[in-house]
């Protein structure tokens, strides 16, 4: 929501399965189409998220800064998109609620999306309940997962990473961008016919490569339940 | 993730019984009210007329307490499912000779005539069936009265000031009503949704509410209404126009059946909110989340109003239906549901949306859902065939956009107002109607979506079409009534028209054809993510784990399968670190699981008869499995994780002799001391001759004895040091301490392990071995039962099927038995020495026990005042030579360590072997020889 309409709210209609989301961003000289799937949170889902994320060139994994359990469902996601998505996917592992641990908050944001093609993203856009009241204890009261420990898995595992804030917007469009750059684009976009601006591209066989790009998936990002 | 749900597997096709109360919305019966025949639906042919109306029809009547219920032949013109309850009267016309004629007064004054076609006496058995069924629903009738008093349908039908119409026969039916009641009565509301209070959605002169009602008015009255509604074939026209909004959600549970639950469950909400008052679960915390955005745009759930009442219609059914819980789309679903019905209304027309409209939809594995997109897909390349080779061709899925509609009935697709009105007839007509519709969308959308390329330009003129329905479907025409037409009245136009081709019975039919593929589908999910959830995989390949999996899977399915109904509690639900659902398996279990495992947790009889050879399983019951379980429960629950049976394997299966020892050691150290008592030895040894109770010969007998008598010998020779010395007359037997104290520990323990060739090979290798993973190849059938996959049978398993089986092994045995040629051995568990020992029986019985026991016994007295001097005996040269223990003993002072035993043992067993090694083998083929020569004699 934050990448596609640069926008926050906490109540949205829950997704069922996945919602779908479009945007086109600037890379250097071309023009990008980002294809987002944004999958349900709730666990019974997911076993349907395989249909979303099957022909996804990259996914966002985000997970919540405030809760640690959320980084364990997140790596698990991690090792079944390396399992079973496209073997070229790229993966970004982003910590989200970046606003709830620092002490000078912004506004809103949400979490991101992909190129040119599909990605799911949990949306941990929504409400977080009592986000910023808390009286400036100062960064690191809420947060507990430490940005280090996220960091060296995500190294670990070969994971783009990342904190953001969707409600604030802070560091959202950077991890799409980060993204966007480490997606073969050029060998992608050779093999389907055509189309600079990525997206469509492809017929069939253009698009299981180029189409899609990511999912993210999210841990229990905001309100939205996510759990993975 | 690691929800292990044998739900569907289990899942078995509905009677036909089952399937007709299905068929008319009647609730399934319950234990009670299935006579003892078995058989609770009888049905006759019939011609149905009701007063009031020409047309009479000729069909099918069924009695299935407490309803009684019609079906034109057409199965679609008229039909009722009327409760007995709602049966004032009951008058046999006479009339011409020959017809059998029964006149129904209902509680709405209508007046129904059956014409019982059928033989006179079947007429008669049937007529005397619904004399006593309607005698039993006597007592409901009072509670009919205060129940439709508060339905919209009766409001409407009064509120011109006409008379309440079954005023008048209360008195004529002796029934106590007051009038005070009456009083009251007028002040009565009547049932309604958020709508009365924040204006229902549309604008309700473009809706044409008000002539709608009317028309509805004049149904009602002569048709009969909520729990007595017949139908006849101008109610589908009336549902097709849409609903009256303030008429909708009366109607819903009427045509739904869902008022039959209410009543017959009256105060069950209630009851459930006030029991699980202040009560969190992982469900409730998941409906907190998703309140807020559950139709957002409708007004009422802006406020807290509709807000509370959606948390607790959501939260209630949560608790009511707990292998459902909370599944998101339910939230849409009973925030639109809310707007036409109160709060109980709508928790029963969720409970009939979850069991019967939508089964498995909402579960945790969603394999309704799942299986419902199979169909669908199905059905599109069945009647689509173009779009969906177009789909298969660009690689588009049809879920990606269908999957919402069936989930939540196109309310999140569509602009409410359209989608209230296919919700419509979906209580009407039930599921097909999604289908119907779905196909419709693809169909009208045909030639755009051949140009499609990818999920998201299919989402796209998807959510573009929905957008448009209110528009002109022909813009362009020239006649006005045509342009008036709407994309929407299009939509049903084709559905309805198109795909009427799609009945209940294709998509039964589907269902059944697709539903093998699902359960796969989701069992190879969650078997892949379970493993991978896996903490702690231990020492096990991906593949073993997999085979883990698979074996605790049957396990929980063969227990689920078996329960009736009343012992269901073979999985636990519970929740993990993480906060994720997880199943926990209980001891019972836990034993099946293991007797498919370990071969000496299962007793295998090999039964052969005159055809066939075949191997019998069933589960062992014994100590030493109940003392696994609490051993490897390391969190005390009660219940094993599939992580804690993964560790509790890896721990015995990968061991070598020296921890199998210990192993064995802690897991019958019951206080975790470090020592074992008294009754620990003889619960170890126990635990001993249970695993060796099927081997042959007497040759683990013995080393059990053997193993006893050193394990007391020692123990007792400790004892007193431990108790500071006492005194022992040479001879004479200690004093025996309490049962329970402390009284041996690892390293002795090991040591009269050790003092055994027998159990020391045994805890080298074989009881590692003992453990056995059955890697099966493909998922098993549905209905398969362990004990019968390891039949062996040959031709004849691979002809039959496996209910037949049993009955047919037990025809066999019993033909085998009377030609004289049935034969029952037990299977031992540990191969290996049931070769070795049944040769050498005979042999060693000599040396290998009677005299070592002899010795051992004799030289006990001596022993003990030996072992008073030194701390720690050895037990390797006593193998051997027993009589030469004594001296030995100072040359191997103290013996903390294991490995000068280790290496002192393999020596011995090196000679040992090298001594027996050519005897055993030809020893053991003359035996096999003799047992076959045995065999035939007996078969002949």
């Amino acid at each position: 929501m934050r990448f596609v309409q640069n926008d926050f709210s906490e109540n949205k209609e829950p997704t069922i399965g996945a919602a779908f989301l479009t945007q086109k961003c600037r890379l250097e000289d071309r023009v990008l189409r980002y294809e987002i799937w944004d999958t349900a949170g709730q666990e019974r889902f997911h076993s349907l998220a395989p249909m979303y994320y099957r022909n996804a060139q990259a996914a966002v994994v985000v997970y919540d800064i405030t809760k640690a359990t959320s980084l364990e469902k997140a790596k698990s996601w991690v090792k079944e998109l390396q399992r079973q998505a496209n073997p070229n996917i790229v993966i970004a592992l982003v910590g989200n609620k970046l606003d709830l641990v620092q002490a000078s908050s912004g506004t809103g944001g949400a979490p991101g999306a992909s190129e040119e093609g599909e990605e799911e993203e949990p949306d941990d856009a929504t409400a977080t309940p009592g986000e910023g009241e808390e009286p400036a204890e100062g960064e690191q009261s809420l947060r507990q997962v430490p940005k280090e420990e996220a960091a060296a898995y995500a190294q670990e595992a070969g994971l783009l990473f990342a904190e953001t804030s969707a409600k604030t917007g802070e560091g959202v469009v950077e991890v799409f961008t980060e993204i966007a750059k480490k997606i073969p684009i050029e060998h992608i976009l050779a093999s389907a016919r055509g189309g600079p601006a990525g997206g469509r591209a492809g017929a069939a066989q253009g698009r299981a490569q180029a189409g899609n790009v990511n999912l993210q998936e999210g841990a229990p990002g905001g309100g939205k339940a996510c759990n993975c | 993730m690691t929800t292990i749900s044998a739900q569907f597997r289990n899942y078995r096709e509905p009677t036909k019984d089952e399937a007709i109360r299905s068929f008319f919305n009647a609730p399934p019966a319950g234990p009670g009210e299935i006579p003892p025949t078995g058989k609770d639906v009888v049905e006759i042919s019939a011609v149905m007329s009701l007063r009031g109306e020409e047309q009479s029809y000729s069909g099918r009547l069924y009695l299935m307490p407490p309803f009684l219920a019609f079906i034109s032949l057409d199965k679609k013109s008229a039909r009722f499912t009327l409760p007995l309850y709602t049966i004032r009267r009951v008058e046999k016309v006479n009339s011409r000779a020959g017809m059998f004629e029964l006149a129904l007064v209902l509680w709405h004054q209508m007046k129904i005539n059956v014409q019982l076609t059928s033989l006179r006496p079947t007429a008669d058995a049937f007529c005397a069936q619904l004399r006593d069924a309607l005698k039993a629903q006597l007592p409901q009738m009072k509670r009919l009265r205060p129940f439709v008093r508060v339905s919209y349908s009766e409001h409407l039908i009064k509120e011109d000031g006409e008379e309440y119409m079954d005023g008048e026969d209360d008195v004529k039916d002796g029934e106590d009503q007051g009038d005070a009641d009456d009083v009251q009565e007028a002040k009565t509301e009547f049932l309604g949704g958020l709508g009365l209070t924040f204006k229902f959605p549309g604008d309700s002169k473009k809706l044409r509410e008000k002539s709608k009602l009317k028309l509805w008015k004049e149904y009602l009255r002569t048709h009969g209404r909520n729990a007595t509604l017949v139908r006849y074939p101008s109610v589908q026209r009336l549902i097709q126009v849409g609903l009256p909004n303030r008429l909708r959600g009366d109607l819903w549970e009427t045509l739904s059946g869902s008022i039959y639950l209410r009543f017959a469950n009256q105060g069950m909400y209630e009851e459930i909110l006030a029991k699980h008052a202040g009560e969190t679960s992982t469900s409730t915390e998941d409906i907190e989340k998703d309140l807020n955005r559950s139709l957002p745009e409708y007004r009422a759930y802006q406020s807290e109003m509709g807000i509370g009442t959606l948390r607790r219609v959501l939260t209630a059914y949560s608790w009511k239906n707990r292998e459902v819980g909370y599944c998101q789309a339910m939230n849409i679903l009973v925030a639109a549901i809310l707007i036409y019905m109160s709060e109980e209304q709508a928790f029963w027309l969720l409970e009939v949306l979850c069991n019967r409209l939508l089964p498995g939809y909402y579960s945790p594995s969603m394999h309704g859902t799942l299986l419902d997109q199979k169909v669908f897909e199905s059905l599109v390349s069945r009647c689509l065939p173009i779009i969906s080779e177009h789909f298969h061709e660009v690689d588009v899925q049809l879920s990606v956009a269908s999957l919402p509609w069936f989930l939540s009935l196109y309310i999140n697709s569509m602009p409410m107002i359209f989608a209230f009105r296919i919700v419509d007839c979906f209580f009407a007509m039930g599921p097909k109607v999604l289908f119907q519709v779905g196909l419709a969308i693809l169909k009208i959308n045909g030639e755009k979506l051949l140009e499609i390329q990818d999920d998201g330009g299919f989402i796209h003129l998807m959510r573009d079409y929905f957008n448009t329905l209110g528009d002109s479907a022909h813009p362009q025409a020239s006649d006005p009534r045509m342009r008036a037409i709407t994309n929407f009245q299009e939509l049903l136009v084709v559905a309805f028209r198109e795909f009427s081709v799609i009945t209940d019975d294709t998509i039964i039919a589907e269902r059944k054809r697709h539903r093998n593929e699902i359960v796969t589908g989701i069992e190879s999910f969650s078997k892949r993510a379970a493993v991978r959830n896996l903490k702690d995989p231990g020492q096990f390949k991906k593949e073993q784990l997999g085979a883990i999996y698979d074996t605790l899977y049957r396990a929980i399915c063969n227990v689920s399968a078996s329960g009736s109904g009343a012992n269901a509690i073979a999985q636990l639900e519970t929740t993990d670190a993480q906060g994720r659902a997880e199943t926990r398996i209980d001891i019972r279990t836990y034993r099946i699981f293991l007797s498919n495992v370990a071969t000496w947790a299962r007793d295998e009889t090999v039964v052969s008869n005159a055809f066939v050879e075949r191997v019998d399983r069933t589960v062992a019951e014994h100590e030493l499995i109940d003392r696994m379980f609490f051993f490897w429960d390391i969190t005390h629950r009660g219940a094993l994780s599939f992580q804690d049976i993964v560790t509790g394997l890896n721990g015995v299966m990968f061991n070598d002799l020296m921890s199998n020892i210990e192993w064995f050691f802690t897991v019958h150290d019951k206080d975790k001391d470090g020592f074992l008592s008294r009754d620990d030895v003889l619960q170890l040894s126990e635990s001993l001759l249970f695993i060796f109770r099927n081997e042959i010969g007497d040759a683990y007998l013995g080393a059990v004895s053997n193993f006893m008598a050193n394990a007391f010998e020692y123990g007792d020779a400790l004892q007193p040091q431990i108790n500071g010395a006492v005194e022992v007359a040479e001879g004479e037997r200690p004093p025996e301490p309490p049962t329970n104290t402390p009284y041996l520990n690892l390293a002795t323990f090991r040591m009269v392990v050790l003092a055994d060739e027998l159990l020391e090979s045994f805890f080298d290798a074989d009881f590692s071995a003992t453990f056995k993973l059955e890697l099966a190849p493909g998922p098993e059938s549905p209905s398969e039962t362990p004990g019968l996959m390891a039949g062996i049978g040959g031709l004849l398993s691979n002809l039959i099927t496996d209910e037949n089986k049993k009955t047919l092994n037990r025809f066999a045995d019993e033909l085998g038995k009377s030609i004289g040629r049935h034969q029952v051995t037990y299977r031992p568990a540990i191969g290996k020495v049931d070769r070795d020992m049944a040769l050498q029986e005979p042999k060693l019985r000599e040396p290998f026990v009677s005299p070592q026991m002899r010795d051992r016994s004799m030289s006990s007295g001596s022993l003990t005042s030996a072992a008073s001097n030194s701390s720690l005996p050895t037990p390797s040269s006593e193998l051997n030579a027993p009589g030469f223990l004594p001296p030995q003993l100072p040359t191997f002072p103290a013996l903390p360590e294991r490995t000068p035993f280790a290496i002192d043992e393999v020596k011995d067993d090196d000679e040992d072997d090298e001594d027996e090694d050519d005897l055993v083998v030809t020893a053991g083929d003359e035996s096999l020889d003799e047992v076959d020569a045995f065999l035939q004699e007996n078969a002949d």
